[in-house]
């Protein structure tokens, strides 16, 4: 378990970064915490003839708040996760992080690492997904940003060209009232989700449900949203057989596969019981405005 | 102070916590080589060719070995201790690959990396052949034998019956026939295998230092598969990170670095990576049995048949193989119970994986199929698991033996079930499940009994041969202070501790006064286990005992003439000898042994200045019948939804006789108990079909973690029968009984959905599948 011979470059701006992108494109890998690129390397899965490494780019580590909360690439998990900022404006994103992992990998994994891995079964993505948050990303050739449903295109596969480096991850935080949860089943403590399910939910004045997202991690090969579930929602009156048939109809449009830590069937029917148990959750954190 | 029985903290633990320890990865040597294997990606395929043109040209590259390169330089590989039919093999393969894993090429470089990187040049030609993966395959017999030299893929058959079988099944109200089943797993210590094979050209010595829990077993084997001189051959072994009977073994790249070492002439090292290690360090626990039990239907389990195959994977163990292992499981399974007729039939089979290997208590199935077919049949009979264990136990009494013939006299199972099951509260438990269950929550009680021969009743001592008595040395040094050489080598057991205590209370000195030495093939006593099989607490600490009490003796002699004492009327306290009631006249252990060392013609006539022992120990003196014993009761939760286990309570009651060191005897039990949680939730060293591995990360062999571990209570019965070495093993009892404790409660939890478990691995998919909440 050594990596394969690679040349380490170490970079100290984002526009060293890109330089070195751009000359060396796809024979390079960005090296952010390292937390999942290391194993691949050591497992020789990954074979890049360069590294990276952004660690010491200085600019690249914000927490901003606003309507929308800005994370730099390189904030560390455990960072955001002790964020009195964050926890205020943005809570479902504060107890989402602490589901990455252990402490330790906190400590080193970065927000822009998990979101450019792009694991189907990464909490961050899932968010991303279920808020519609937008990825930043950077080249030579200008700035561009992407949508989280763009930018997620399958099983550790993103929209970023190799000359690109993903700069700042966008959550856009929930309107006022708006109830949350996150639910997430790993067969350890620390473990990535077999499956992951964060809800939003939305009620009018009326008492009637305004909004509802659904999405998934670990059921698909990328993040998903369960749409059909969410637009039966709206409109309707909260009730426990409403969060029931919903959760029946999220979990009945996923077609997931099985692999040593579940069977396609115990999948589906784990996402029906976490959508459900989120539903009731998300549902007795709205406020009515 | 006495020592023994105190809670004294280990002397390890100060080294190995600070991270001062000496594992073999520390060995550092002048001009040391690294190496790496090319392992097969194949589970069953011949070799048409091998090139190695491109590795040898590959930076910092020593040597490449191909099989044949290897087959010149040793083997074939034959067991020191013959255990039923060994096909031909060598080191490296020669013609066929027999699992993903299997050994294909080595490359000798001058660092680990630059070997991994010369490994991806090799290229090698197969043609797959169809894998046995399974025990269906295996069995049938138009399936080619995968060792073409034996006859078929059955290795090994064997037959054993106790009492009248057909009797007792005539006798019988009903019979009930169960198969059950325990999945692979792996023994997955912290620290990896590892060799530093060390030549030294001039003086034809080897030196071997190993990761290994028997380092006169790592020297004979070798000596033989080598044919090397054995007295120009020593094995070294520091710290061990931990082994749960994997490293009893030697290994085939074992021979493979010393042959390097040997033919290249500098020191050349091999430490195994976690994922070498899953895929191919070795498997344990593939075996299932099918019984039929045969019982009254008041509650008596009046016989017992039984058919039990174990699976081992491809190549034979070394020194001894899994073939080895019907032996004790017929013998134990069926345990401390009154059965009247029994039989077993055993198969060991051979297929397309890693090789079987033990794992704490290897012979464990029969605790689980005996406590999972106890609670099956007293569900069939409406019965409480409690009442048809206590139907059904044995006493204990004098001349009470197992059905197959082993003495149990002395036995507490009994007393151990009734005060497990007061700790737990068992009638409060059931009325608690009562209301869990109206308010649709899924709660749990369930409970196992087990036996561990450590040592065991003198008649599997002797049978045992190999494994009866021990040497060890015990010495006076000249300052007074003792030094203890032992045979046992130490992987986390604490007997740097354990075993200077119980010399230290015998020779009257203090713990700090005392050495344990151990690991060096130049001063330990011959022991072909070491450290293995729960062997330690008697007969390593007999054996300390023994020839403590022998030097004690020459002491006393002198110390007498020299006082005009009777050596009777000594005692010896924090070194100082004195008449028993008369503290004035007195002499020191230093004293003595700085004049038995410097002027023994000094001494009082008839005196011996050699003032050290090292006499086998045969077992003299053991007290009672020799198991250990005990039960273990839990309370889990089962959630519906998700089909995670909590584990609410878990309470041990232990019988090990007398503890030496309640902290080292708890912490081997809950060690215990997290493998055997780690074993029914969480660890499976899965195949697909086709013979791939699919658990070589730590990604997808799931380790319990210390939040998966709950408390664990334990209360110890310390009984002690006549004798003098009242100290028995208990290594093995946490891991035996812990998956019967846990697979019951959980049946028990789903007993509404008339759940039957017969397959001891029950990760969450599985328990909803079990429930009838999903299909499988
Ligand atoms: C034991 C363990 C448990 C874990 N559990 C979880 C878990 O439960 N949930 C979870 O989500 N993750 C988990 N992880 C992964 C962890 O969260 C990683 O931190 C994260 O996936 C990657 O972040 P990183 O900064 O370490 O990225 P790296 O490992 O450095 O890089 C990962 C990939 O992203 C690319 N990359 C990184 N930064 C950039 C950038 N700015 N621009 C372009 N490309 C970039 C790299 O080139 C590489 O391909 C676990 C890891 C371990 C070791």
């Amino acid at each position: 378990m050594k990596p394969p011979l690679f040349e380490y470059v170490r970079v100290s701006s984002v526009d060293e970064a890109l330089d070195r992108l751009t000359e060396l494109g796809d024979e390079a890998k960005v090296l952010a915490g390292g937390q999942s690129l290391v194993p691949l390397l050591s497992l020789r899965l990954a074979n890049p003839a360069y590294l990276v490494d952004i660690n010491r780019v200085g600019d690249l580590s914000h927490i901003a708040n606003g309507p929308v909360v800005r994370l730099g690439a390189l904030s560390r998990h455990r960072d955001v996760e002790r964020s009195g900022l964050v926890a205020q404006s943005h809570p479902l994103l504060s107890a989402t992080v602490k589901y990455i992992g252990h402490i330790a990998i906190r400590n080193r994994g970065t927000i822009g690492g998990s979101v450019a891995h792009a694991d189907p079964a990464a909490e961050l993505p899932t968010l991303l997904v279920a808020l519609d948050g937008e990825i930043e990303a950077r080249s030579s050739r200008g700035v561009r940003t992407l949508a989280a449903a763009e930018f997620f295109e399958g099983f550790l596969t993103t929209a970023l060209e190799p000359d690109e480096l993903l700069t700042e991850v966008r959550f856009p935080v929930l309107a006022a009232g708006t109830g949350w949860s996150i639910q997430e089943f790993s067969r350890r403590n620390g473990d990535f989700g077999v499956v992951t399910v964060v809800v939003t939910v939305a009620v009018d004045s009326a008492g009637r449900i305004s909004e509802a997202r659904i999405s998934f991690g670990g059921v698909a090969s990328t993040a998903v949203r369960a749409s059909s579930a969410e637009s039966a929602l709206v409109g309707q009156t909260p009730s426990a057989e409403l969060w029931k048939s919903a959760a029946h109809e999220a979990a009945s449009s996923l077609d997931p596969s099985g692999d040593l830590h579940g069977t396609p069937q115990y999948r589906r029917h784990l996402a029906g019981v976490l959508t459900e148990r989120a539903l009731v959750e998300a549902h007795g954190r709205v406020e009515e405005g | 102070m006495r020592l023994v029985g105190a809670k004294i903290p280990r002397v390890e633990d100060r080294r190995i916590l600070t991270g001062r320890g000496h594992y073999i990865d520390d060995v550092q040597l002048p001009f040391m080589l690294h190496s790496s294997f090319l392992r097969s990606p194949l589970a069953h395929g011949r070799i048409n060719s091998i090139d190695v043109t491109e590795a040898r040209r590959a930076p910092g590259v020593v040597a490449v070995y191909t099989g044949e390169d290897m087959k010149a330089l040793a083997g074939p590989i034959k067991p020191v201790i013959p255990t039923g039919p060994a096909p031909e093999y060598f080191p490296l393969v020669t013609d066929k690959v027999l699992f993903v894993g299997d050994l294909v090429a080595m490359v000798v470089a001058e660092s680990r990396a630059q070997a991994e990187d010369a490994c991806e040049l090799i290229e090698v030609d197969y043609d797959p052949l169809p894998a046995v993966v399974d025990y269906e395959t295996a069995l049938d017999p138009s399936v080619p034998p995968i060792f073409s030299d034996l006859e078929s893929n059955v290795l090994v058959t064997r037959h054993l019956e106790g009492g009248d079988v057909d009797a007792a099944f005539k006798e019988a109200d009903r019979v009930i026939e169960v198969e059950l089943s325990q999945h692979r797993v792996a023994d997955v210590p912290m620290e990896t295998r590892g060799v530093v094979a060390d030549y030294d050209d001039d003086s034809g010595q080897l030196t071997v230092h190993s990761a290994t829990q028997s380092p006169q077993g790592v020297r004979i084997q070798l000596a033989s598969t080598l044919d090397h001189p054995i007295n120009k051959l020593v094995v070294l072994t520091q710290d061990v990170g931990g082994s749960f009977g994997l490293k009893i073994n030697i290994f085939r790249e074992d021979f493979c670095v010393c042959v390097a070492s040997k033919q290249i002439g500098r020191p050349v090292k091999w430490i195994e990576d976690r994922n070498e290690h899953m895929i191919a360090s070795g498997h344990a626990r593939e075996e299932k049995i099918l019984a039929q039990v045969a019982v009254s239907d008041a509650g008596d389990v009046l016989g017992l048949k039984a058919e039990l195959t174990l699976d081992q994977g491809s190549y034979p163990g070394l020194p001894f193989g899994a073939a080895i292992f019907p032996s004790l499981i017929d013998v134990l399974l069926p345990g401390p119970y009154k059965v009247k007729g029994y039989s077993c039939d055993s198969k060991v089979i051979t297929t397309n994986k890693c090789v079987y290997v033990a794992y704490r208590g290897p012979w464990a199935i029969e605790t689980w199929a005996r406590e999972r077919l106890l609670d099956i049949v007293a569900h069939e009979l409406g019965l409480d698991p409690a009442e048809i264990r206590r139907r059904n136990y044995l006493e204990g009494a004098e001349g009470d033996q197992l059905i197959t013939g082993r003495s149990v006299s002395g036995i507490t199972s009994r007393e151990t079930l009734d005060r497990a099951l007061a700790l737990i509260d068992y009638e409060e438990v059931r009325s608690q499940q009562q209301v869990a269950r109206n308010e649709g929550r899924c709660v749990g009680v369930g409970f196992a009994t087990f036996l561990e021969a450590a040592p065991g009743p003198p008649e599997m001592r002797l049978g045992g041969g190999m494994f009866a008595g021990e040497q060890a040395t015990v010495k006076l040094e000249a300052d007074g202070r003792v030094t203890i050489i032992t045979a046992q080598s130490p992987h986390g057991q604490g007997h740097e501790t354990t075993l200077a205590q119980v010399v230290a209370d015998e020779m009257g000195v203090s713990m700090d006064q005392v050495q344990v030495v151990y690991g060096d093939t130049r001063l330990t006593p011959f022991s072909i286990v070491g450290t293995g099989g729960s062997r330690a607490a008697t007969w390593a600490t007999g054996a300390v005992l023994v020839n403590a009490r022998k030097v004690k003796e020459k002491v006393l002699a002198i110390a007498g003439a020299q006082l005009e004492v009777s050596p009777e009327d000594l005692e010896i306290s924090e070194g100082i000898i004195t008449p028993k009631g008369v503290p004035s006249k007195a002499i020191s252990l230093a004293q003595i042994a700085r004049q038995a060392t410097l002027g023994p013609a000094s001494l009082p006539p008839g005196t011996d200045a050699n003032l050290e022992s090292n006499e086998r120990f045969l077992g003299e003196g053991i007290t009672g019948s020799g198991w250990s014993g005990g039960t273990h009761a839990c309370v889990v939760e089962v959630d519906l939804g998700t089909g995670a286990v909590k584990i609410v309570r878990y309470v041990v009651i232990e019988d090990c006789g007398r503890v030496i060191n309640p902290g080292v005897v708890a912490g081997q039990i809950r060690g215990g108990v997290a493998q055997g949680i780690g074993q029914v939730f969480y660890e499976r060293a899965a195949y697909d079909k086709e013979g791939n591995f699919l658990a070589g990360t730590f990604m997808d062999y799931l380790l319990p973690t210390a939040a998966e571990i709950p408390t664990i209570e334990i209360e110890y019965v310390e009984s002690d029968p006549e004798g003098e070495i009242g100290f028995r093993g208990v290594g093995e009892g946490g891991i035996i009984v812990a998956p019967a404790a846990l697979t019951n409660a959980i049946e028990d939890a789903l007993l509404p959905f008339g759940a039957k478990i017969t397959e001891m691995y029950l990760p969450p998919a599985k328990v909803l599948e079990l429930a009838g909440i999903i299909e499988e």
